[in-house]
């Protein structure tokens, strides 16, 4: 079953891949291993992935972080939140890494919590992006 | 957002990719913000540069840039890095000198200024109104508030792309619909020199939005302390002191809350002066020190013969090296641990304290955060006392 969400884009891209949800902010900076593409404490690998979180928080260095996702070769395939800052927004753009933002993020996170390998596909222009379950 | 021809062809890739992705970062940054144009800067002050803080990830973004093509287009000065470019200091860390080096030369390559230090209006003093792109905290509420020049508080990559572009957003306090005053301070006329980087770590904390402050006897050294305490426990851009920020480069508010500051508010923010048997570092120079402040402190030592009875730290400017190296060697030699382009907060430190005794309310808010030292603020002449009595 296909889904399809608003989202406002900040920075365009295709993107199709597997979703991976985070609900809550992340400081790039001390909470990302960039050499291994995880978030910790979870321990969850996002290169590849469509991430979905809250937002970023904390230092400036956070772009920076973002950007040596890509050089280590771990770059996400997008990126969905609910709300996005200067922080968060340069790294995309260093990374060129897809940045929404989504126009009603509860419902995706409950839709996201839901199914099971759930995947999401978005096409440069459209102001909306696909999920559906494998 | 309007974009200018040659903005246009910049963000084409017809200047190459580092301008191209440079001014992408500041358009989309400036679309989020809400941004109707770009606006031609005339400094950028490039923050962000210590290997300590941006580690590998920073070092290869700024080395991509550089093989990019990227060359400053404005006039650019440099924040401190990590390490002391003299190579002397006992207390800062050289451990990362290789790596800094790194980083150095790379941004001196694309024609940026080897300043290294946080307060870049030592070389180039804004003028009322000029815009200008600068990291740093410190210098960029010293830049509005006390030259009433235009500037956000930008992040480290985006200070570099205004470097590598010569444009800013035009949103936030580059728009003068942003510069209004919504508070009016009093303080208490019993808050004195040895209370100031509390008084600032006060204002962080607890007042939002733009305030102005009334009837007081703050002197540029004493702004800076104030303010640069202000910038680090909070947000704050622009804060505007009566009397000294320069006339049409604010606005105030028809509505004004009135917000009275006591002494007694500001006590929890100074700390406990050292006990006996703690390990004290004594520090001075966050910000840099001020060629006044840096010739009073030297005026004040010279007739001493050894200043040896504790650490004791400075931090300056990197032209210092040359414009005071007779009285850095006649300090150092007495036994001053002075650092040179570098300052504790961006830096490691080779020794373990208890406890650092300073009059910076910026320093005392970073050595706890970052270092794990609990300090206690006081004026600058009451420290220069405290380390020969």
């Amino acid at each position: 079953m296909k889904h399809g969400l608003g989202i406002k884009i900040i920075i365009d891209g295709d993107c199709e891949a597997p979703l991976v949800l985070l609900d809550r902010y992340i400081g790039f900076f001390g909470e990302v291993d960039p050499v291994k593409g995880i978030v910790k404490p979870e321990n969850i690998h996002i290169g590849g992935k469509a991430l979905v979180f809250k937002g970023s928080r904390g230092s400036t260095v956070g772009s920076y972080i973002i950007y040596a996702l890509k050089y280590y070769g771990h770059r996400p395939a997008c990126f969905i939140v609910k709300e996005a800052e200067p922080i968060l927004i340069s790294g995309c753009v260093l990374a060129d890494i897809p940045l929404f933002i989504t126009r009603d993020y509860d419902y995706l996170v409950q839709l996201v919590s839901s199914i099971r390998n759930g995947v999401v596909r978005h096409v440069r222009g459209e102001e909306y992006v696909e999920i559906k379950e494998l | 957002m309007y974009l200018t021809r040659e903005q246009e062809k910049m963000l084409n890739g017809e200047y190459g990719w580092a301008v191209a992705k440079a001014l992408e970062l500041i358009v989309k940054v400036g679309e989020y913000l809400g941004a109707d144009k770009l606006v031609p800067i005339m400094h950028a002050h490039v923050s962000g540069i210590s290997y300590k803080n941006i580690g590998e990830p920073g070092l290869l973004f700024i080395k991509e840039l550089f093989r990019g093509g990227g060359i400053a287009r404005v006039y650019t000065t440099i924040n401190p890095g990590c390490v002391d470019l003299m190579g002397s200091s006992r207390i800062i860390s050289n451990e990362l000198l290789g790596k800094q080096i790194l980083v150095n030369e790379y941004l001196e390559k694309m024609s940026m200024k080897p300043t290294y230090t946080c307060i870049p209006y030592l070389h180039r003093p804004p003028a009322p109104l000029e815009r200008l792109a600068w990291g740093e905290s410190n210098a960029v509420i010293i830049a509005n508030s006390f030259y009433g020049a235009m500037t956000n508080r930008e992040g480290g990559p985006i200070a570099l792309a205004a470097a590598l572009t010569g444009y800013i957003y035009h949103a936030g306090l580059q728009v003068m619909d942003n510069r209004v005053v919504e508070k009016e301070m009093v303080l208490d006329q019993s808050i004195g020199e040895e209370l100031y980087g509390a008084l600032g770590l006060w204002i962080g904390e607890n007042i939002t939005g733009i305030p102005l402050i009334r009837k007081h006897r703050l002197s540029i050294y004493d702004a800076k302390i104030v303010l640069a305490a202000s910038a680090a426990s909070g947000s704050h851009g622009l804060i505007v002191l009566e009397n000294i920020t320069p006339q049409n480069t604010y606005r105030i508010s028809d509505k004004v809350e009135k917000i009275s500051v006591d002494v007694k508010d500001l006590r929890k923010y100074r700390g406990t002066p050292p006990s006996v048997g703690e390990e004290v570092l004594f520090y001075i120079g966050c910000p840099h020190l001020h060629p006044s402040e840096f010739m009073f402190i030297y005026k004040y030592l010279e007739k001493q013969e050894h200043v040896n009875k504790y650490d004791f730290l400075l931090t300056i400017p990197r032209i210092y090296a040359e414009i005071f190296s007779r009285e850095i060697e006649v300090l150092r030699r007495k036994g001053v641990d002075i650092a040179i382009g570098t300052c504790p907060v961006v830096s490691v430190l080779s020794k373990k304290y208890d406890k650092v005794v300073t009059n910076s309310g910026k320093a005392a808010f970073y050595f706890k955060k970052i270092h794990g030292i609990e300090p206690y603020i006081t004026s600058l002449k009451k420290i220069v006392e405290m380390i020969i009595s």
